[in-house]
């Protein structure tokens, strides 16, 4: 047999070969939901949609008071909240700048709540600081490097609201590590 | 002639031709480890980055090499690398951590403990802070230099916000009861615990969370590293803040600003994994030679009295020679590096405050010398030292006065001595 019948001799045997089936192919991830009887309609995801920050307000009056206020102790805005909110986002819904003094435009932190900035520090007082569950080392780690920092600051952002903590003071430091010293305020992107 | 030969011009101060004196003075500083320099030289010629530029590899290979040095002092100590602050010696370390801590809580809490026997950077601190309102305790220390812990316990106050105790004394060797403090405080919710392990760290085992300390000070050049560095232990769990003294871009956690010096940093590191190998080696080898002046003085001279507590740390031995005085002995032995306390202290004439504290009478703190051997210490130069300290002092002694009223039994404190 010359060269080239070898080897379309092997192609051919190589091509008749039936491809091999994966072992065992990965159970489906998400439980299709049960058809509805007209078949009519199927969603492709099971899992719980995740919002963008977005807090739905309690009716006023039935929510976690919590009070805001700024470097000088003045208050700025007393929010409801509802309990599991975090600080961040409920300085967010209610257009609380907690990059420094109160702008219109609210500004949510560099890091978006994922503990990899110290721009939603704030500074609680000693009785509620107490009710708080320890921070964890990485909430440590960045609030070493808050400006102004004080043995009862935390992130905002790590901050769950729970119904003992009804009329929780919460004060916003002078400044944070943001360099801009000619009071021009970041722009949300 | 073929070729040329090649002469290196002398150098004005040049070292070579010259000989040295004998370098017993180990607690003002050790040479660097030759390994040690080994491990630094890259970092001063070909990998000159920046460890904080994140955009090449220039500023990553060093940020790597400072990482493994952290590593290295971490393990030394017993401690987590993250709690590794680098500085730029145990002075800025016990800056830092002093009034870091007291100014942080300065709200709540107004009261610093620390020891009589301290370094001067630390009673200086203190002093600070007095200036700026803080009550310090400064507590007395036994004749052998130890405090007494019912004196510590009896000092302590609600508003008590830190308590600063060296681990090893740099003057006498002694060694504090570092662990029993530790736990001590730990009884006291609030209170942080600073050494000055300076002269401790690299010599003796020294570990962070047996003896629940909170802030330790540690130097680069007592543990044959280079000047210039040296490190601030800050525990992280439990959270240990303070306002830091450097400002800047936030590097070392925000507590020290400024970019480090990666060549230094990578020397102490080096030189805390060479310590760590060779802890014992050094300690028994030491030991050895401490054993061996202090026998062979007190065999050939009379009224020498060793300083502070004879368990302490070996390598540092303080004797003052009753009837001579420290400075001219120092004089006289020319070719021998001592001191007369500690470095700081040796450029003034005001005897050693730490010899004072212990209960030495004046003359004997005014007679005093510090014999400090380390790693590269040899036997050959002890001895000679030996003998030259022992002829030099009997010199002295045949000069002076006061030892012939000694040796005729006149009781020399009895005199009454006239001003003129």
């Amino acid at each position: 047999m010359n060269l080239a019948a070898r080897a379309s001799h092997l192609l051919a045997t190589t091509s008749r070969r039936p491809t091999p089936r994966p072992a065992a192919l990965p159970a489906p991830r998400v439980r299709a939901p049960p058809r509805t009887p007209g078949g009519a309609r199927r969603t492709l995801h099971a899992s719980a949609a995740v919002g963008h920050g977005h807090l739905t307000r309690p009716a006023p009056g039935t929510g976690i008071k919590v009070h805001w206020k700024d470097s000088k102790g003045n208050l700025i805005k007393t929010t409801e909240g509802n309990e599991g909110d975090d600080l961040l986002s409920l300085a967010h819904e209610h257009d609380i700048d907690l990059e420094g003094a109160p702008t219109q435009a609210a500004n949510l932190c560099a890091c978006e709540g994922s503990v990899a900035c110290s721009t939603c520090h704030i500074v609680l007082t000693p009785e509620h600081y107490d009710l708080l569950p320890e921070p964890e080392d990485d909430e440590n780690d960045m609030l070493d490097m808050a400006f102004g920092l004080t043995d009862t600051s935390r992130l905002g952002c790590q901050v769950k609201l729970t119904k003992d903590m009804d009329g929780i003071t919460a004060m916003l430091p002078s400044a944070t590590r943001n360099m801009f010293v000619d009071g021009k305020k970041p722009t949300h992107h | 002639m073929l070729g040329f030969k090649l002469e290196v011009p002398r150098r004005e101060d040049s070292v070579q031709g010259k000989t040295h004196p004998i370098y017993l003075d180990m607690q003002a500083t050790t040479p660097v480890d030759p390994r040690v320099l080994d491990a630094m030289l890259p970092y001063l010629t070909d990998q000159y980055g920046n460890p904080h530029s994140r955009t090449h590899a220039y500023g990553w290979e060093a940020e790597q090499a400072i990482e493994d040095s952290r590593k290295h002092l971490a393990d030394l100590i017993g401690a987590d690398p993250k709690d590794i602050i680098f500085t730029s010696g145990a002075t800025e370390s016990n800056n830092m951590a002093l009034k870091g801590v007291a100014r942080f809580h300065k709200e709540k809490k107004r009261h610093i403990i620390t020891t009589q026997t301290e370094h001067k950077c630390v009673l200086d601190s203190c002093r600070t802070l007095q200036e700026e309102g803080f009550d310090v305790t400064y507590l007395p220390v036994q004749q052998n230099g130890i405090i007494r812990l019912e004196d510590l316990e009896a000092a302590i106050r609600p508003d008590t916000s830190i308590v600063s105790i060296m681990t090893v004394n740099n003057e006498t060797g002694v060694i504090q009861p570092v662990k029993e403090i530790g736990a001590l405080l730990r009884k006291h919710r609030g209170i942080y615990f600073h050494t000055d392990a300076a002269q401790a760290v690299g010599k003796i085992p020294v570990d962070v969370n047996e003896a629940n300390i909170d802030l330790m000070s540690i130097s680069g050049h007592k543990i044959y590293g280079p000047k210039g560095i040296g490190a601030c232990y800050v525990r992280r769990r439990p959270r240990v803040r303070l306002e830091p003294i450097i400002n800047g871009g936030g590097q070392e956690r925000g507590l020290r600003s400024g970019t480090l010096a990666t060549h230094l940093c990578v020397g102490i590191g080096e030189a805390a994994r060479i310590a760590k190998l060779e802890m014992a080696r050094d300690r028994e080898h030491v030991k050895a030679l401490s054993d061996r002046l202090i026998n062979k003085i007190n065999a050939q001279v009379e009224h020498v009295i060793r300083n502070g507590d004879a368990s302490g740390y070996s390598g540092c031995v303080n004797l003052s020679f009753a009837y001579v005085e420290g400075e001219s002995l120092l004089m006289a032995l020319k070719d021998i590096a001592l001191s007369s306390g500690s470095a700081c202290t040796s450029a003034s004439l005001e005897p050693s405050y730490v010899l004072r504290a212990l209960g030495a009478a004046e003359d004997m703190a005014h007679s005093s010398l510090r014999f400090g051997m380390g790693r590269f210490t040899t036997e050959a130069e002890v001895d000679y030292v030996v003998n030259k300290i022992v002829a030099v002092v009997q010199r002295l002694r045949d000069m002076s006065p006061l030892w012939e009223m000694v040796q005729e039994g006149i009781d020399i404190s009895s005199i009454d001595w006239a001003q003129h």
